[in-house]
């Protein structure tokens, strides 16, 4: 690509635009009628006729408008999805057309889970809309984090420190928002801490061209050493005054609060759900539809072509990596101030690295990166789910299965994923 | 041509700023590993200001090494910690000193640190930590350790082992879970299946089922299904876990799913990871009470003593003192020591602000349960009760 295709022609949305090959749309196929034998075996014939199962839509004492819960027995359901499966993948196996594969496959897919959680729930309950609710409050932190990721490899900078980022925002937060009393203070410098840290990574990486990724993880150590170091001299003493702060109460939206089943998960929530909404349409808008985007990923593309044309390289990927640095502190930050208002050592436990690699399942897009992030906490949720109804699937399964599917889609199992293609490379200006 | 090397300068100007990046990054590596250890001279120094008139040639260091939740973790680190500060006080000639452990690979080096330092007694924390301190001991068998929550069979010369019979205490929690539900349903939750986590969850389970037998309710406890039939001392089940002991988010989504099932009362056994359930009860509201672990919570977590109906304690506080001061005297025995109810090694702490919630009828009916797991008179294996 030549530096007046990236930087003078339109912005580049159409040519992302997904190609499903005829091998791949064969192989959904293939894996929908491999589900529904499952769905047919174990969800519909394997269990006992008469078992019924009830997925609640309005937790009890939810502010949205009341719809009944369903009750519906577990075998004949299983069954009839089960076929309906199964005729969807046959159809994506013998159609040729491209457009709507994405539609049956997905379709597919709710089918068997559908038809797995009434098997998990058979006689028994199992509250949908509560299990929403906690797949979003466990994707919060992970949105941050991809969103990070992808301001800064989209630059061209690799960082694999937004763990360290997540853990500083998260304690300079709390000790500020507890000293203060004033939550937007806390939240402020929360976000500057994430931001001084993606400095660090930023100089380090392109003033003296070090390896970003060896940076990235030695900022990680620095971080954990640091905030446990802090920990043990400053908030154990004072743990009343420095460690114990106000959070963000839940603020709700009037009217859309009272929509069923998401209402009160994602309208009735702190401020860092409706920041993770506006940061996303932002980031979107902002990343494919504007000039300081188009010059972004010119930077992150092509960096000698975007020099050609006046751009100057490392300040916009200065820039950027210390506004994805902001971000990861924001997300760090709803550790602490926005969910339990207390600081713990090491309470990130890693949740920036599945970040990192939500950021890569979403192919280093924002709403990709949103998504990944909620079937992650989705994950979590409904591994929680399942212990708690007793399941007799070994929980550590559950745990694994993010990361399954992210490593299938790395490796282009799910399809051609092509990072930036100067990400992690230095950049010396001629 | 022939290669200039260094002194072209061009080449020089280019990999200069290589060696510089090198030098900020093993300051920052260094800063980092200072800074984890640091927490153990930094107390020293307070110590020196604190007891400049002791000599310190010769005098008692006991050392303790954390588990991964660190020393503020309102638990079973920061309860030992209490223990060895507890003891300096009777005895103001000994020091004290700690080590963080900020992952598994920490607990071998941290051991081996303070058995250089010649520490009087080395105390390690945690169950996970048996094994590095066994070979410890086997290595230097002049150096006596104490260590939290594990036992030996055949007991270790060197090694004083505290283990406490948590699900004696946990019993009487299950208990007053289920008799303040409202809903039917009460939950537990652990940061790991280790047996020093399910003893808990599974004497809670025990108490709730106990409470359905006498009172002829239906009382279902969620979170732990004990194993039928197992042998004597074990407690083998399946259960919800966080799989981590830092990990907050993860105990407010267990807490949640624990909530959504319907369960009115939660019991996280996890440390600190309790902070994120007791996030997410405070955020779902409507009645829905906690009891703490390990250590009195309106003590340890007092901003969130208004939603913990009791403690399940156990008294690492006491006996780690114990440890401490007995190899201080030079009395120190190895073997292995039970807390139970009856020798206060483990107790149900005060009700706090549910002290007049709690009727007065079952107050009074706990203490005779209590008197009843003392003697031994009454099963609290789970396996004895039917599940609701």
């Amino acid at each position: 690509m030549t530096a007046v295709a990236i930087l003078g022609g339109k912005p580049a949305v159409a040519s992302e635009a997904r190609i499903v090959s005829a091998g791949r749309r064969r192989g959904m196929g293939i894996f929908l009628v491999l589900a529904s034998v499952l769905m047919l075996l174990t969800f519909g014939l394997g269990v006992s006729a008469g078992a019924e199962t009830t997925f609640r839509l309005t937790s009890p004492f939810s502010t949205a408008w009341y719809l009944a819960p369903l009750h519906f027995p577990v075998r004949e359901t299983s069954v009839v999805m089960a076929v309906v499966c199964a005729a969807l993948g046959l159809l994506l196996i013998v159609r040729r057309r491209t457009r709507g594969t994405f539609v049956i496959f997905s379709l597919g897919v709710v089918l068997f889970l559908w038809s797995f959680l009434a098997w998990a729930a058979r006689n028994n309950l199992l509250d949908l809309a509560g299990m929403i609710g906690a797949t979003l409050i466990s994707a919060i932190p992970i949105i941050f984090g991809s969103m990070s990721g992808v301001m800064c490899e989209r630059s061209g900078v690799i960082n694999v420190a937004i763990e360290g980022q997540f853990l500083m925002g998260a304690f300079i937060a709390e000790i500020i928002a507890s000293a203060s009393g004033d939550l937007w203070l806390g939240l402020a410098c929360g976000a500057l801490a994430g931001g001084l840290l993606g400095g660090l990574l930023a100089f380090l990486s392109l003033r003296y061209s070090a390896d970003q990724i060896i940076v990235g993880i030695v900022i990680n150590a620095f971080a954990l050493g640091l905030t446990n170091y802090l920990t043990d001299t400053l908030l154990v003493p004072y743990q009343n005054t420095l460690n114990s702060g106000p959070t963000f109460s839940p603020i709700a939206i009037p009217l859309l609060d009272k929509i069923p089943i998401i209402g009160p998960d994602v309208f009735d929530q702190n401020i860092f759900v409706y920041l993770a909404i506006v940061l996303l349409v932002v980031l979107t808008t902002g990343l494919f539809r504007t000039r300081w985007g188009l010059r972004l990923r010119a930077v992150g593309e092509h960096p000698e072509a975007a020099e050609t044309v006046g751009i100057h390289v490392l300040t916009v990927r200065y820039r950027n990596v210390i506004w994805g640095g902001v971000i990861a502190g924001i997300g760090g930050a709803a550790f602490t101030i926005g969910s339990t208002g207390e600081f713990s050592s090491d309470m990130t436990a890693g949740l920036g690295f599945v970040a990192l690699a939500a950021m890569i399942f979403g192919r280093w897009r924002p709403y990709g990166g949103l998504l990944a992030a909620l079937l992650f906490g989705f994950a979590n949720s409904l591994q929680a789910t399942l212990s708690v109804l007793n399941v007799p699937i070994n929980p550590n399964i559950l745990v694994m299965a993010p990361y399954l599917i992210t490593i299938a889609v790395v490796s282009g199992l799910v399809g051609r994923v092509r990072p930036p293609a100067n990400d992690g490379k230095p950049y010396r200006p001629q | 041509m022939v290669s200039h090397g260094l002194s072209d300068p061009v080449i020089r100007q280019r990999r200069m700023p290589g060696v510089r990046a090198l030098v900020v990054l093993s300051a920052l590596a260094l800063v980092a590993g200072v800074a984890s250890t640091g927490a153990a001279s930094a107390t020293a120094t307070a110590r020196h200001r604190a007891a400049a008139v002791v000599s310190h040639k010769g005098s008692f260091l006991a050392c303790e090494v954390t588990d991964t939740g660190g020393i503020n973790d309102r638990s079973f680190n920061a309860s030992a910690w209490k223990g060895l500060e507890d003891a300096k006080v009777v005895d103001p000639s000994m020091r004290i000193q700690y080590l963080s452990s900020t992952s598994a690979s920490d607990y071998e080096p941290n051991i081996k640190t303070f058995i250089g330092l010649h520490c009087g007694i080395i105390i390690t924390v945690g169950f996970l930590m048996g094994t590095d301190t066994e070979n410890a001991a086997k290595a230097h068998p002049h150096q006596d350790f104490a260590i939290v929550d594990y036992s030996y069979s055949p007991p270790i010369k060197n090694i004083d082992s505290l283990l406490y019979d948590t699900n004696q205490d946990a019993f009487l929690g299950g208990f007053l879970a289920a008799a303040m539900s409202t809903t039917g349903y009460v939950g537990t939750f652990g940061g790991e299946d280790i047996p020093t986590v399910t003893i808990y969850m599974d004497g809670w389970v025990a108490g709730v089922r106990y409470f359905d037998k006498v009172d002829h309710k239906h009382v279902v406890a969620l979170g732990w299904t004990p194993k039928k039939n197992r042998p004597k001392g074990s407690f083998d089940g399946t259960g919800t876990f966080t799989n981590s002991f830092t990990n907050q988010a993860a105990g407010r989504t267990d807490a949640s799913a624990l909530i959504q099932r319907g369960a009115d009362v939660i019991f996280p056994v996890a440390g600190s990871v309790g902070l994120g359930a007791a996030a997410g009860v405070k955020a779902y509201g409507h009645g829905v009470t906690m009891e703490w672990v390990d250590t009195d919570g309106c003590v340890s977590v007092p901003s969130d003593c208004s939603i913990f109906l009791t403690s399940v304690t156990k008294g690492i506080v006491k006996s780690v003192e114990n440890a401490a001061l007995s190899a201080v005297h030079g009395k120190f025995h190895g073997g292995n020591y039970f807390g139970t109810l009856k020798n206060g090694g483990v107790a149900l702490s005060p009700y706090h602000k549910f002290a007049k919630v709690i009727p007065k009828a079952l107050q009074n009916g706990l203490n005779q349960i209590k008197s009843m797991v003392e003697a031994g008179t009454i099963s609290i294996d789970p396996d004895s009760y039917p599940a609701s």
